[in-house]
């Protein structure tokens, strides 16, 4: 600090508290109704302090239905999103790693053309097409998969572009002297590039991470079979039914537990989240 | 044996620029060939095709007899060292030297080995698990040449292997580099810019100007009888005096009123040379011009002094003389100079050809 | 990059995953809104009819159109102001304190995880007019708050809900904006005797305008086509057609009121508006390298 005066430093600490204060309140008040029983809820009323249901309200819906229409629990729901997630992350990753490579470590006709076909997948979102995409996975019959639930949303410019970037950082020697040591093409893109990548690998699996566990339209689109129901999208088919009848306990308890992972990732991985988001908009 | 062949090698780049128009080279088993030249005159570019990461656009190279210009560099049997090093920075000392020999599917106790016995020769065997940024400059200088020798390959490529480190250890690693190469007897091609390393080092060197092979040969060839200014100019330090003169029946007219004796059938413009280490300092009678004395740079051992030659128009042409042992005239003063004969080196102006 | 690996096949090997997935999931998609947006086609998808620009002509003379194009420039802009200003704010303090930065900066940027529409759900209790405790505690203040009936107070909900998610992005790159500002500088501002403030909005701010604009276009964007389920959760685009955004009608019409032609040609204005707006933020990077 330039100059020393307590009570700015104080301000600032107070303010900081207080914005973290006005940022937690809404999941302060979803962990206190969660422990309520669903009566607790009525016309002017919603329960401010802890109550004593709250290991049960959680178990219902962890492990036995998560209410108010959804029929499947909570650890099922998580499990579909954690493949959905999970292979939304590694196809991404997958696939821009090998197009990166094959765009900065190989020369051969059309290589622009090509960079530019993956660059118009950041015009297009999936919000945006959202219709004749969906005509295009029900044509493909891919409707209620999980293969329906990932290989749409895996194609990414973003992806792409980081890598290239980072492959192009890697010093031209590094590559001259793999080939002077025999490193074919296989060789060096295991041995050398995804070694020297792995914490840009780590820090976009975090973002990627994130986005695919939050995936809500498109699941809530080509999933009717509660068999593939993932757990943010459940949220809203609880929502859907008829407002006397919410059972707003659970809708708390299951709106936690959808948010709990990807936030215990960011938080967990702080550093690497950061690293992620900053290279990702480069 | 003549080991490596170049044959009217030249290389244009994909941008249309040509960066050589054509080198003949043959170096013989075991030979130590320093390219030098100043920067961008295609050193690497040359030092590059011959180990295969840059096509060769004409002409032949040949390894032992065998053609080489469409084998992939790790079919060529040779080992690199670069100038920023290379090392593989997620890999281990160990694992950088072996990575070429894992490569080529040799036996692991093999490996074990090969890197051992070079480790021993460097000094390395200490360093052997340390990640290279846990290495000092010298230290991943020699860790690159390490994973260069472990290959025991038929030749070795140096692009400015000392250029990142500074003075003193470059002279430290110079003497060690030399004395290696020595040691296994493996005929290698060295890049460098610096005259110095590239006297002390090659056995033969070859001045590179503008893609241009201008002279090939020993180091005390390349002092005594450089071919051409460019080359006169190049070798020794501090750099041989050149003066644009005429030849006449006279002698070696270098201004109006200054003509040096001499007889030679050539006649017309010509470059003059002498180098600084051969004026000899003289008096009034005796001497054959006077240098007005601008900067005097005492070395110690020697000492540079810096004039122009005194006529009577405004500008005479400058030079440089080295006298050894500390010296103290007056700037401004005059010194009177001789330039033995024996000493003088002559260039056509036109060819820039030796006379 | 001179180094490059002679092989000739394998390049359209590694890439051919990721064409074929852009070719059928993206471009075919685009393509089809292209083609749908020229053809009338009936709800059950049996017939139809080419009508040329009609589609476009429909959506051009609609007024619900333009009014969802106002409701989404407002919306927009509201989250991306108000989310930038507060996070700015506390980037600020944050600068301003030596212990506890990192803590800080964990406790501001979960939200970032959160989905939006959970962060939807969160503050639709927080307002639900019967039972909420704002709208409860507003009601006792004199606000008659039902984001049901009330098109403005939806509005606010949504740019509430949107804004909260949004605020740990937008305070970690201003915080970095903030660190990176030499010291040197403000120092000597302190030096000419230029008070807190003073630097601030003479020094800091401004040097601070490239990640502020970069932010700009980043919160416009995503209020343009991430907040789709905040709007789904809270509001579902009412009351009446209050917070029906341009991506959340899309859909509307398209899924719910299944005018599958006026639902393309929405689509294919969407993508030409995503496609400027690439073209300005790639402007912005290239900006951007040429600067560092
Ligand atoms: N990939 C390339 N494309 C075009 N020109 C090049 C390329 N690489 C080097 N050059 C040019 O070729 C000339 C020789 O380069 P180089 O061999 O690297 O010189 P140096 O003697 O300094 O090692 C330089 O003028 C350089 O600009
Ligand atoms: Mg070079």
């Amino acid at each position: 600090m330039i100059e020393n005066r307590p009570w700015l430093t104080f301000a600032s600490h107070a303010t900081l508290l207080l914005g973290i204060g006005l940022v937690a309140l809404p999941v302060w008040m979803a962990l206190v109704a969660s422990t309520h029983p669903a009566s607790a809820f009525g016309v002017g009323h919603i329960p401010l302090w802890f109550g004593d249901a709250g290991a049960e309200t959680w178990g219902t819906v962890l492990f036995e239905e998560a209410g108010n229409g959804v029929d499947t629990p909570v650890w099922f729901m998580m499990l579909n999103s954690l493949i959905m997630a999970l292979g939304i992350t590694f196809g991404k990753i997958v696939i821009s790693l090998l197009s990166a490579y094959a765009i900065v470590f190989f020369r051969f006709p059309c290589r622009n053309l090509c960079f530019w076909i993956i660059f118009m997948t950041l015009m297009l979102p999936v919000e945006v097409r959202i219709v004749p995409t969906y005509e295009v996975v029900a044509n493909l019959d891919l409707l209620n998969s999980y293969t329906g639930l990932t290989l749409p949303l895996i194609a990414s410019a973003t992806a792409t572009f980081l890598f290239r970037q980072c492959f192009l950082s890697i010093p031209g020697e590094l590559v001259e002297a793999a080939r002077i040591d025999g490193a074919g093409p296989w060789r060096f893109f295991f041995d050398i590039l995804l070694p020297l990548s792995r914490t840009n690998i780590a820090a976009l699996f975090v973002i990627l991470f994130i986005y695919g566990w939050n995936q809500y339209l498109w699941p809530l689109l080509i999933t009717t079979d509660d068999a593939y129901y993932t757990l943010v999208m459940s949220i809203k088919r609880m929502l859907s039914v008829t407002d006397g009848d919410i059972a707003w306990n659970q809708i708390m308890a299951t709106t936690l537990l959808a948010m709990l992972p990807p936030v215990a990732v960011v938080i967990g991985m702080q550093k690497l989240f950061v690293k992620g988001l900053v290279d990702s908009e480069k | 044996m003549t080991d490596v062949i170049l044959e009217k090698v030249g290389k244009t780049y994909p941008n249309g620029y040509q960066a050589i128009p054509s080198v003949d080279l043959s170096i013989e088993e075991g030979e130590f060939i320093v390219l030098v030249g100043p920067s961008g005159c295609g050193k690497s570019t040359l030092l590059r095709m011959v180990a295969g990461l840059e096509s060769i656009s004409t002409g032949e190279l040949r390894i032992r007899g065998e053609r080489m210009n469409e084998k992939e560099p790790a079919e060529r049997d040779i080992a690199m060292v670069f100038q920023n090093y290379a090392l593989y920075p997620h890999m281990s000392v160990y694992d950088n030297m072996a990575y070429g020999l894992k490569n080529r599917g040799i036996a692991k106790n093999l490996i074990e080995e090969k890197v051992s016995d070079v480790a021993k020769m460097l000094g390395l065997t200490e360093l052997l698990q340390r990640k290279p940024r846990q290495l000092s400059g010298g230290q991943r200088q020699r860790v690159a040449m390490g994973r260069a020798m472990v290959r025991d390959p038929k030749v070795f490529l140096f692009d400015e292997p000392l250029s990142n480190l500074d003075a003193k250890l470059r002279v430290q690693m110079r003497v060690e580099i030399r004395q290696l190469q020595r040691k296994l007897g493996t005929t290698t091609l060295y890049v460098t810019h610096d005259q110095v390393e590239a006297m002390t080092l090659a056995d033969r060197l070859v001045v590179l100007n503008k893609g241009k092979a201008e002279q090939i040969g020993t180091p005390m060839d390349l002092y005594n009888k450089p071919a051409t200014p460019f080359v006169a100019a190049f070798i020794g330090s501090p750099s041989m005096n050149l003066i644009d003169a005429t030849l006449t029946e006279q002698g070696v007219k270098i201004s109006e009123a200054l003509t040096l004796p001499l007889s030679h059938q050539h006649r017309g413009d010509i470059v003059w040379g002498i180098r600084p280490e051969h004026l000899e300092v003289s008096d009034e009678q005796n001497g054959d011009f006077a240098l007005r004395i601008q900067a005097v740079e005492s070395l110690g051992a020697e000492t540079l002094i810096h004039g122009k030659i005194e006529t009577e128009s405004a500008n005479g042409e400058s030079m440089v003389v080295r006298l050894s042992g500390p010296h103290l005239p007056d700037v401004n003063s005059l010194m009177w100079l001789t330039a033995p004969m024996s000493h003088w080196h002559l260039f056509d102006a036109k060819t820039q050809q030796r006379l | 990059m001179t180094v490059t690996f002679p092989q000739k096949g394998l390049p359209w090997l590694l890439l051919l995953p990721q064409l074929l997935v852009t070719a059928i999931f993206f471009l075919w998609p685009a393509e089809q809104a292209l083609e749908q947006a020229f053809y009338q086609e009936d709800a059950f998808g049996l017939s139809r009819e080419f009508i040329g620009l009609e589609n476009f002509i429909d959506l051009f003379t609609d007024p619900l159109y333009y009014q969802s194009m106002l409701t989404t420039l407002v919306f927009s802009f509201s989250v991306a102001i108000v989310g930038m200003s507060l996070a700015l704010f506390l980037a600020v303090m944050a600068d301003r304190v030596i212990r506890g930065k990192l803590a800080y900066q964990t406790l501001l940027i979960w939200p970032y995880a959160v989905a939006p529409v959970l962060a939807g759900v969160l503050w639709w209790i927080l307002f639900d007019p019967s039972m909420g405790p704002i709208a409860l505690w507003l009601k006792s203040a004199g606000v008659d708050w039902n984001h049901y009936l009330d098109g403005n107070q939806a509005m606010i909900l949504v740019v509430i809900a949107s804004t909260w998610k949004q605020i740990s992005y937008n305070f970690l790159f201003f915080l970095a904006g903030l660190q990176a500002v030499p010291r040197s500088l403000i120092e000597a501002a302190a030096i000419d005797g230029a008070s807190p403030f003073k630097r601030f909005w003479t020094i800091v701010f401004p040097l601070l305008s490239p990640t502020t604009f970069f932010l700009l276009v980043v919160n416009l964007v995503y209020a343009f086509f991430e907040t789709f389920g905040v709007i789904d959760a809270t509001t579902k685009g009412g009351p009446g057609q209050s917070t029906t955004t341009l991506v959340y009608k899309v859909f509307d019409d398209g899924f719910v009121g299944l005018d599958l032609g006026g639902s393309a040609a929405q689509s294919v204005v969407l993508m030409a508006i995503v496609g400027l707006m690439t073209v300005i933020q790639f402007r912005f990077i290239e900006r951007k390298v040429q600067y560092s």
